[in-house]
């Protein structure tokens, strides 16, 4: 397998769209890698560039150390999952994994171990004389990977793979690409928009908007320490509730007013706001859904960072409720427990777990607290 | 020794196409030159006659007079009034692999055809499902792509036609994708699949004649045309642009103050006088850097 270094890597088209920017990153072996962000946000464009398929307009593209800039795709030892792959209907599970290497005159025993090779990693092994169309979505994706594993890569690049399954087999087929990853020990790199897979998948996770890196982070280091509004929005369903806020110094003592409710912010979030001299300025409030508490004992512990609204849904998903209510014309959401008594059209008390807090400059967008 | 061989493969091909095995004999160096020519003849007239692709890129490029296409096509079993939309692709190297690849995502039972073109285009006959939407041969479109990018690792670009009634419509649809494939790598480069109907003011620009484009660009940047702008600059008006004029926003996504996005638009309107933060003059430099590609890419040809 292999590492892979990017340095600087641009994108920009003939007609002017700058679709990648100043791309820096360095990926190491075994690595599984998840390029995230919004449609449009440059992370297939940059997955292409490593593949070959696109021109690299700036920066220097390495893979174990050799510059891959002008390297034919056929010679970057790479292969592709896309999320629109076509079998060939007319072959069978085996010959579908094993066309591409008969392409390149492979000798056939080799041919043979491989395909039975990766059917037995992907547990394809009952279906290697099917054909396509006694096959569920599921396994097609399935052979779509060992068509990628049989050629033995050092570097495995999905675009969006799951796109096209239903909800169902999505989850299933990440848990499928996760043993995967384990089992073949590959460098792995995976572009998604959906926040939930890059999560689930990836050691590290880089996230994208308009072409430029916002934050490559672990994902709990993405949840817990979002460096921008973007990526603090980007990660985690529900989203995190954002509130304008202003902030006041008084001696030791700092708050954050959101309309009428005055939160005081914890001795670990303090600093930051009066050496940044917030006092008097707005900024903007982040907590998460799961830190907005409805419980009596955390709201009587907690008397400064008390909200009053009244709910406007309440959503029971079984292990959890969400209920949405506004606070000063902001939507809100909170992640409580299931037994909660509060329903539609209650006036609700909330207490916000300030430790938990994020603190961001309205203008730059950037974290304050983190 | 050498028109010997020659004469081998000649004869090989002919079996190859017709599955006639022919047995000559030529003793002297005229008549093996003889004997070569006929065989060239006969195999050319067979291919004309009764080779499927041949009659199609025929059809496709004007080559087929209108009263022989029913004829001609029945005598090669394909149906003249089927559905069917016409893809054509371009890749920088069609080789062998691509074209087995092609073959066996449209094996012979899906009656489609793939048609040769020329050494980097390839045209693929498809006919049209019951049932099929555009939003299926879009699919199909970027399948098609992705495969060849995945197994073949080679890049390419895909254009689509309309819905082709007869084949009596295929010269047009041929016209439309050649069109649609010039356009689209032209003005939408960062596609690989550009359908027929959304070129959008780029199919405006690239039928425009060459004078034409000429004194347009006069009338906007006088007699100081700029053979480009720099990447920089175009990258900053692109994102203003697709940010809607907003110069906060773009000043945002481009991690810029907003006084230097201000001081390179001012740039902009002191070149060319024309003020990209309203509407009309915004419309006119994206049209104008549109026409300057057509025109780079006009004279490169």
């Amino acid at each position: 397998m292999a590492s892979l270094s990017l340095e600087g890597i641009q994108k920009i088209y003939p007609n002017g769209f700058h679709a990648v920017k100043d791309f820096n990153l360095d990926i190491e072996d075994k690595e599984f890698i998840i390029f995230v962000g919004p449609s449009g946000c440059g992370k297939s464009t940059t997955l292409r560039m490593i593949a070959g398929l696109e021109d690299i307009s700036g920066g220097t593209l390495k893979i174990d150390g050799k510059v891959m800039n002008d390297v034919e795709p056929k010679d970057r030892d790479i292969a592709m999952v896309f999320q629109n792959y076509a079998l060939y209907p007319h072959m069978t599970v085996y010959d579908n994994m094993a066309f591409g290497l008969k392409l390149r005159k492979v000798p056939k025993d080799e041919i043979d171990k491989k395909v039975r090779e990766a059917a037995r990693i992907l547990d394809l092994e009952k279906l290697l004389d099917r054909k396509p169309k006694a096959l569920s979505g599921g396994q097609r994706q399935r052979v779509a990977m060992g068509r990628a594993i049989v050629r033995n890569p050092k570097v495995f690049l999905m675009d969006e793979p799951l796109s096209n399954l239903d909800a169902k087999l999505r989850v299933q087929m990440r848990i499928e690409i996760s043993k995967l990853h384990e089992n073949l020990g590959a460098t792995i790199i995976y572009v998604t928009h959906d926040q939930t897979e890059a999560m689930t998948l990836g050691t590290r996770i880089v996230v994208m908007k308009d072409g430029v890196v916002q934050q490559v982070d672990t994902p709990q280091n993405l949840y817990n320490t979002p460096c921008n509004l973007f990526v603090a929005g980007f990660i985690g369903s529900p989203q995190m509730n954002f509130m304008d806020a202003v902030c006041k110094v008084n001696g030791e003592d700092v708050t954050l007013t959101v309309g009428e409710h005055v939160l005081k912010v914890p001795a670990s979030k303090k600093k930051a706001l009066i050496e940044g001299g917030y006092d008097g300025k707005t900024v903007v409030l982040g907590i998460r859904p799961e830190d907005v508490h409805d419980s009596e004992a955390f709201i009587s512990n907690s008397p400064d960072s008390i909200i009053e609204s009244t709910i406007k849904v309440y959503e029971l998903l079984g292990a959890e409720v969400f209920l949405y209510f506004d606070v000063e014309g902001t939507q809100m959401t909170a992640r409580v427990n299931p037994r909660t008594t509060l329903r539609t059209g209650d006036k609700a008390v909330f207490a916000l777990d300030m430790e938990k807090i994020h603190v961001f400059d309205k203008e730059t967008e950037l974290t304050i607290t983190n | 020794m050498e028109q010997k061989q020659e004469l081998e493969k000649a004869l090989l091909e002919l079996k190859r196409i017709t599955g006639v095995t022919l047995d000559v004999s030529a003793g002297t160096d005229d008549e093996i030159v003889h004997a070569l020519s006929q065989i060239r003849c006969l195999c050319t007239a067979y291919k004309e006659k009764y080779n499927k692709a041949d009659f199609l890129c025929g059809l496709m490029t004007g080559g087929i007079p209108s009263y022989d296409i029913q004829e001609r096509a029945a005598r090669l079993h394909i149906d003249p009034e089927e559905k069917r939309v016409l893809f054509l692709l371009e890749a920088k190297s069609l080789d062998e692999t691509a074209g087995e690849i092609l073959k066996n995502m449209f094996p012979s039972q899906t009656k489609t055809y793939l048609v040769p073109i020329r050494e980097h285009t390839l045209a693929i006959l498809r006919p049209r499902r019951p049932g099929e939407t555009d939003s299926d041969t879009a699919r199909i479109a970027q399948t098609i792509v992705d495969t060849l990018n995945t197994e073949a690792l080679i890049r390419v670009h895909l254009s689509y036609s309309f819905v082709i009634d007869s084949l009596s419509d295929l010269q047009e649809a041929f016209r439309e994708t050649g069109l649609a494939l010039r356009v689209g790598k032209l003005f939408y480069s960062e596609q690989t699949v550009f359908p027929y109907n959304e070129l959008g003011i780029g199919r405006l620009i690239y039928q425009l004649p060459v004078p034409l484009c000429e004194n347009f660009l006069k009338e906007i940047f006088g007699a100081d045309i700029p053979d480009q702008f720099d990447d920089e600059l175009l990258g900053t008006v692109s994102r203003f642009f697709q940010n809607n004029l907003n110069i906060a926003e773009t000043a945002r996504q481009l991690h810029m103050h907003r006084n230097t996005l201000i001081y390179r638009i001012e740039q902009i309107q002191k070149r060319t006088g024309l003020d990209v933060r309203l509407f009309e003059d915004a419309m006119t430099f994206k049209i104008a850097t549109m026409v300057l590609n057509y025109l780079q890419a006009e004279r490169k040809h």
